[in-house]
């Protein structure tokens, strides 16, 4: 059958032109100053963060920091949303150049990317009940405290916490739990305190963001103290392009250095998470 | 009865027996929920009285009720001519599908606001991505289905190695594979391509089989006699055997159009904005996202309906040796 064998060539032909090479350059920088477009990859999914408003754009936190990065660069920014495993799966291959997208910079993460600047924290911080007779953190020696399980707070709670992230700032413990009680999610947490002082828990650790939430929501809770530590989020792009990642530091830089860092968390959060108190 | 014929028999909604089975069946189904808090229970108030307190008794009358109306209502519609029988049954199940839907409480001014950049970005999207892989699967389909069936021994080996490997993967896998996999050999793919090669490449091997078992249908006396009277390879194919095959591949290759439809949505992880990415995405922030998969879930039935019509259309024409 001379047809079939020749269809058979075809086939092998057409899987051999799939490797046809165009090489991925070493200069990112290069490449998105000459194209005058900085592609950023972020999540689509994510309020106050990143997400779709009213008008189909993107928008958030996150957008903002990332246009402004653009801004400072001279460049015009455009939005990729590839899922959040297919980012932190790294070997971007050019497809996109950076991503704003509230990451934290583990260590497991700088194996793979560069960190070129941290640009706001997530505070973690401790509610009490509003009949709580606490006043500072150490009043809570011995108390029973509910946490997220396998959280960042429930170590912090069991005095076990290691914040390998580059840009961390050190912190204390300020008080030894007498019992940590662990829980699905905070919200959980939350319910269990509202039932009264001491009624299950004494205080609950999680995120300040949480908390204000919960106490808009109507919680009869309130912050205890300032922040017990800060998780940072930084700005991540791929190694081997040092000139870009310095931009990008200078970048933010400035943007902190003129106010507009802080305006813009004051815009989505109400209140300043780009510093550490 | 699979075909009219000229056997004269009831129809089996008006034996009494069927009649008595329905209505005990649907009576005892009905007699399981208690009704008596719903409009159900208002309207029955004459009967019943106070509906919450009508008890075992205000159950009981409205699961006759119910299924009472029930089977008047298929007794009645067997009296109909078939056609209108399809379309009062299509009726009134969509019917109860919006009624189910009403209960969710959705917000109609959202959904009206997002539908169109529900169409124009996320229905097109959907749209070229599977028509695009559809075109491209049915070409690698006649070529896998030929080399399955030919003497040709590497033919025969990649095409069958193809089908296995492919239908032996989650779509979902492959679009990971393609799309983080190929840059590894150097060949930096853009989402929407991978996305297109990697349906393109899965329904191709579901395609082939289906081409393959409608061309062996065909009695092989067919390729002989052709053989026989010196017609090459090609004439034989395309006058003897793919006319004769086409009736029986049709059905199958229909179905794996609306599949396509559908699994393209399986493109989102990658983030192309097409329908489900926004059905997703869109209504996140405001807390809404039940009326943009309602909306999205809508559309894709649509477009599906539309790919059933013109699928019975082809079929229509395929089947006419067939019409008496």
């Amino acid at each position: 059958m001379t047809k079939t064998s020749t269809l058979a060539a075809l086939v092998a032909s057409l899987s051999l032109s799939l490797a046809a090479v165009p090489a991925q350059a070493g200069a990112v920088l290069d490449r998105v100053l000459a194209a005058k477009t900085l592609k950023v990859a972020t999540d689509a999914n994510w309020a106050p963060q990143s997400f779709v408003n009213d008008k189909n754009e993107m928008d958030g936190f996150d957008i903002d920091v990332a246009k402004e990065i653009g801004k400072r660069l001279g460049v015009s920014v455009e939005f990729v949303t590839p899922g959040w495993d297919i980012i932190t799966a790294g070997k971007w291959q050019g497809r996109w150049d950076m991503h704003v997208g509230s990451m934290t910079p583990t260590k497991a993460r700088a194996e793979i990317f560069d960190f070129p600047a941290v640009y706001y924290y997530t505070p973690a911080a401790v509610a009490v009940h509003k009949d709580s007779k606490a006043e500072k953190l150490s009043d809570l020696e011995g108390k029973v405290v509910g946490v997220t399980a396998t959280s960042t707070f429930e170590a912090y709670a069991n005095q076990d916490l290691t914040l390998d992230a580059a840009g961390a700032p050190p912190f204390t413990y300020e008080f030894k739990a007498g019992e940590v009680k662990s829980y699905a999610n905070s919200t959980t947490a939350f319910d269990d305190l509202r039932l009264g002082d001491g009624t299950r828990l004494d205080a609950v650790v999680s995120t300040l963001p949480s908390i204000l939430d919960a106490e808009k929501a109507g919680y009869p809770i309130k912050q205890l103290g300032k922040p017990v530590f800060f998780e940072p989020l930084a700005v991540a792009v791929e190694h081997g392009d040092k000139e870009l990642s310095e931009k990008i530091a200078e970048a933010v830089d400035a943007i902190r250095a003129d106010g507009t860092l802080s305006k813009l968390s004051v815009k989505w959060y109400g209140v300043d998470y780009t510093v550490t108190q | 009865m699979l075909y009219p014929d000229t056997v004269e028999s009831e129809v089996l909604v008006h034996k009494p027996w069927f009649v008595g089975v329905m209505f005990a069946a649907i009576f005892a189904l009905f007699l399981a929920f208690d009704l008596s808090g719903t409009l159900l229970g208002e309207l029955m108030r004459p009967v019943i009285g106070e509906p919450l307190e009508s008890g075992i008794y205000g159950r009981f009358a409205i699961a006759f009720v119910i299924a009472a109306l029930f089977c008047l209502n298929v007794v009645l519609i067997g009296f109909a001519s078939l056609r209108v029988q399809i379309t009062i049954v299509w009726l009134e199940l969509l019917l109860l599908f919006l009624a189910f839907f009403k209960t969710f409480n959705l917000s109609l001014p959202f959904m009206a606001e997002k539908l169109p950049f529900l169409v124009t970005q996320g229905l097109f999207t959907t749209i070229y991505v599977s028509a695009i892989s559809i075109v491209i699967a049915s070409a690698i389909a006649i070529l896998g289905a030929v080399a399955k069936l030919s003497t040709n021994g590497f033919a025969y080996a990649i095409a069958s190695f193809y089908t296995s490997f492919f239908r032996g993967l989650p779509l979902l896998m492959q679009v990971y594979l393609i799309y983080l996999g190929l840059p590894q050999l150097g060949f930096v793919i853009d989402a929407v391509p991978a996305g297109i090669l990697a349906l393109s490449l899965c329904y191709g091997a579901y395609m082939t089989e289906i081409f393959r078992s409608g061309i062996q249908s065909i009695d092989r006396g067919q390729w002989e006699a052709s053989r026989s009277i010196g017609f090459g390879f090609g004439i034989t194919m395309r006058k003897i055997i793919l006319p004769q095959a086409l009736p029986v591949i049709i059905p199958p290759t229909g179905n794996q159009f609306i599949s396509m439809l559908k699994d393209s949505s399986l493109v989102s992880v990658i983030g192309v904005w097409e329908l489900m990415f926004l059905a997703r995405t869109l209504g996140q922030k405001s807390f809404q996202h039940m009326e943009m998969l309602i909306s999205a879930a809508m559309l894709y039935w649509v477009v599906s309906i539309c790919l059933e019509l013109i699928q019975s259309r082809i079929e229509r024409h395929y089947a006419r040796s067939k019409i008496r």
